[in-house]
């Protein structure tokens, strides 16, 4: 497997709109046609070969090495292939990606993994506010696809996502799974206030009963669901604390809400 | 600096010049005859076998006012995909349907036009819209105020006040709104909604003023021709969109009672009931009455299938119709208590038997209103369709192969309804140079803009023949403003401002006092404040000239 890898030569002073680099783009393109490519940047556009150094050979993957969090729009619109960013990533990571795979070794910034179709987005650091969420005047967030942070999300992660999966390992800020349709968050940390507000449909899985939960959610019990052996399946080879959901014995206790919206999301702390 | 174009064909309607090889000699900003012998030339363009046309003119583009605003603040999703990057020439901007102002002023030039006017400017936004109006660089602009749903219009008619007064008024609101002519939207119905009417046909009686569509047609058609402004009142009809609505159309040429009066985006307007869907053309009868009525003129609001956003004053139809908003997100709004708007974006698809039946609608307009003196080539942009699509229009109906391609693409129901594929009829660019230049000038009474002889200001548009109609009207070789070159092959070479155009009929001014106490008693502002200087006008263009064109009093 042939991969192309960009080093970045020095801190960018500026930010850079990456959405260009993607394995499919630079497929079959030579070093110095990728190198002449024009990136839009605070200020007049950059050339790939003045911002990074150029190895190897266009083909499935492609190393970012060396990012920063002025990076912006890295994996955007994905269709197949992998991107490794080796460092941080800016805003917009991943945004409207279809299929493919990228992973990142440090933190993100707002609005990765924005209004997703599929595919698998890996943080091993934290991401920012507006996790999945669509941009100002869509409508959709997440609509299938994985994404894993291992650090944590800030504000708005999941908002108006409708299919797919959302995993964080940490923490999360406020209004977690705002407006959401449909689709499965699951946190390991703790949440903070305003969880489900406006959430129509979808499951929410915490490990605790998050503060400042919205009045318009009703509390059904504490139960077992069948369902939960299913998820534990699906999760195997995650890592914990998704891939050990215990595939038996599971309890969870059942809040149902927003009823404000539609009413008929879950959120379930494991018992 | 004597600048001449040699050996174009060239096509000046005004002046029955149908394609013939002219030479055109323009010296500062404007076309001069031919030379004595022996004058040096400073600049010679060989045009041999390029058509050349004058820089073309859009009467009818919601390019200004606060609805524009409203629907891209609504909408940033059509700014962020169609980013214009700054250069050293060109400011950055960006959008689609509702583009920036600089885009706006970029993309008109670019396609060879030099002069665009807004529909709908409300007399009491007026300062903003004008603002708005200069930033976009590169063309001419002008307004057109909107009365007929305002308070004291329908306040003068329901007590019976003479004329006279009422023409005041009128004169009055084109000086304080600098406007060129008068439009009025679902008349008295913006109004009337806000008094929960939902409907508003002709003989329909306004709930509290108990004034009717009819009344206020007749009025303000009369009104714009006793003040000898040479726009003939600009009418957007009741029932806009509703299927059986063409009688009501009908009906609004009749109610001007034989003043001049121009029917805008009338596809809108040209539905019947017949078939299991209820929605058909009724594109022949009102095309017929077009042919057969004089002092009628109309615009198509020829739709286009794609995103869009429709801006309307009209809020009773935009609160109807936010039901199939596209995608979900409206607005239907008040303005300063004196009118009234609504916005909602759109997506006509052409497999969809409503819209396919518009897009076919327009097209049969376009095809049987015979005179293209009285008709003119618009989408309403945004309604219709953004104003980028007019080389694609101009194709269509320039080519019926091209046409009838197309129609097969569509919702097969919508073709079998339509009598489009028998209509043979093409467009020449003799008559496209009618209908996007020689005509709009005419209607506006703007004597030295849309044709090519002596004395007229040298804005020129030259274009490479070219079959393929779309790919010859989306970028012209060149494209002159002022006689300056501001346009090579689609690029803007030279970022110029425009200047507005307006009217200022006389009137007594005793109606300034009656305004007065109304506006303090009733309004937001004061009306001393409402008013625009032409000076001021000026300094919101960005000292752009205020040209003042002529009124002739009819009485
Ligand atoms: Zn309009």
């Amino acid at each position: 497997m042939s991969a192309l890898r960009l080093t970045l030569r020095a801190a960018p002073a500026q930010r850079v709109d990456c959405a260009p680099l993607t394995p499919a783009a630079l497929g079959g393109k030579s070093a110095a046609e990728i190198g002449a490519l024009l990136l839009a940047a605070g200020g007049p556009p950059v050339r790939v070969d003045d911002l990074f150094t150029i190895e190897g050979t266009p083909g499935d993957t492609l190393v970012l090495a060396g990012a920063t969090a002025r990076l912006d729009g890295i994996g955007t619109a994905l269709n197949g292939g992998t991107i490794e960013v080796d460092g941080d990533a800016g805003d917009y990571l991943g945004r409207g990606m279809a299929t493919g795979t990228i992973r990142v070794s440090g933190s993100v910034g707002t609005f990765a993994g924005s209004g997703m179709t599929g595919g698998e987005l890996r943080v091993r650091g934290h991401a920012g506010d507006f996790l999945g969420a669509p941009l100002p005047g869509e409508h959709r967030g997440i609509r299938g696809g994985l994404v894993l942070v291992e650090g944590n999300a800030g504000e708005r992660a999941g908002d108006r996502m409708r299919r797919g999966t959302l995993l964080i390992k940490g923490n999360t800020g406020a209004l977690l799974a705002s407006r959401m349709v449909a689709g499965t968050i699951a946190v390991g940390g703790t949440v903070g206030p305003g969880a489900g507000t406006g959430m129509r449909r979808g499951t929410l899985l915490l490990p605790a009963l998050p503060a400042g939960l919205p009045a318009t959610f009703n509390d059904c019990g504490t139960f077992p669901l069948s369902f939960l052996t299913l998820l534990a399946r699906a999760w195997r080879g995650l890592p914990a604390p998704f891939g050990d959901l215990p595939e038996r014995g599971l309890r969870v206790r059942r809040l149902m809400g927003d009823l404000a919206a539609e009413g008929k999301g879950e959120i379930l702390i494991r018992a | 600096m004597l600048l001449k174009l040699t050996g174009g064909r060239v096509y000046d309607p005004a002046h029955g010049v149908d394609g013939q090889v002219r030479d055109v000699y323009v010296r500062d900003g404007r076309i001069v005859a031919a030379p004595a012998p022996g004058t040096t030339i400073d600049r010679e363009i060989d045009l041999r076998g390029r058509v050349v046309m004058a820089g073309a003119i859009d009467m009818h583009t919601h390019i200004g006012g606060g609805k524009l605003n409203i629907a891209r603040a609504m909408l940033p999703e059509d700014h962020r995909g169609e980013a214009v990057q700054r250069s050293a020439l060109l400011r950055a901007s960006c959008g689609h349907a509702a583009p920036g102002t600089f885009a706006t002023g970029y993309r008109y030039a670019e396609m060879g036009y030099t002069a665009a006017f807004e529909p709908a400017l409300l007399p009491m936004n007026a300062r903003q819209a004008h603002l708005e109006m200069g930033d976009v660089p590169m063309v001419d602009k002008g307004g057109y105020a909107m009365l007929g749903s305002d308070d004291f219009l329908l306040r003068l008619m329901a007590a019976g006040t003479e004329q006279a007064v009422i023409n005041d008024y009128v004169a009055w609101t084109l000086h304080a709104a600098r406007c060129i002519g008068i439009k009025v939207v679902n008349p008295a119905g913006i109004s009337a909604f806000k008094f929960n009417a939902r409907r508003m046909d002709l003989e329909d009686r306004h709930p509290y003023y108990g004034v009717s569509p009819r009344d206020v047609l007749r009025t303000l058609a009369r009104a714009v021709h006793e003040l000898g402004v040479p726009f003939p009142l600009h009418v957007h009809s009741n029932l806009l969109g509703v299927p059986g609505n063409f009688p009501t159309t009908l009906g609004t040429v009749e109610a001007s009672e034989g003043h001049p009066i121009h029917l805008t985006h009338i596809q809108f307007h040209s539905y019947g009931t017949e078939g299991d869907r209820k929605f058909s053309s009724a594109a022949a009868q009102i095309a017929a009455k077009i042919n057969a009525t004089p002092n009628a003129s109309c615009d198509v609001g020829q739709i286009l299938f794609g995103q869009t956003v429709t801006a309307s004053g009209d809020n009773m139809s935009q609160h109807r119709n936010a039901a199939v908003a596209s995608p979900k997100k409206s607005v239907t709004m008040d303005i300063e208590c004196d009118a009234g708007c609504g916005v909602l974006p759109f997506r006509y698809k052409d497999k969809n038997f409503v819209n396919a039946l518009q897009w076919a609608i327009g097209l049969e307009l376009f095809l049987l209103v015979t005179d293209p003196w009285k008709i003119f080539l618009t989408t309403d942009h945004p309604n219709g369709a953004p104003f980028t699509t007019y080389p694609h229009l101009i194709r269509l109906l320039m080519d019926r192969t091209f046409r009838n391609e197309c129609l097969g693409t569509i919702n097969p129901d919508a073709r079998t309804l339509s009598t489009l594929g028998s209509l043979e009829r093409e467009y020449t660019l003799y008559e496209i140079a009618i209908l996007t230049r020689a005509g709009p000038a005419r209607l506006l009474g703007i004597t030295d803009m849309g044709h090519l002889a002596p004395g007229a200001r040298a804005d020129i548009t030259v274009y490479r023949d070219d079959a393929n109609r779309e790919a010859m009207f989306t970028t012209p070789e060149y494209v002159f403003k002022d006689g300056e070159e501001i346009v090579r092959d689609g690029r803007i070479v030279k970022v110029v401002q425009g200047r507005y155009h307006t009217v200022e009929p006389e009137y007594d001014p005793a109606i300034d006092r009656r305004l007065a106490e109304y506006f303090e008693k009733y309004l937001t502002i004061r009306s001393r404040h409402m008013w625009i200087s032409r000076d001021e006008l000026s300094g919101l263009g960005h000292d752009a000239e205020v040209v003042v064109h002529p009124t002739r009093r009819a009485r």
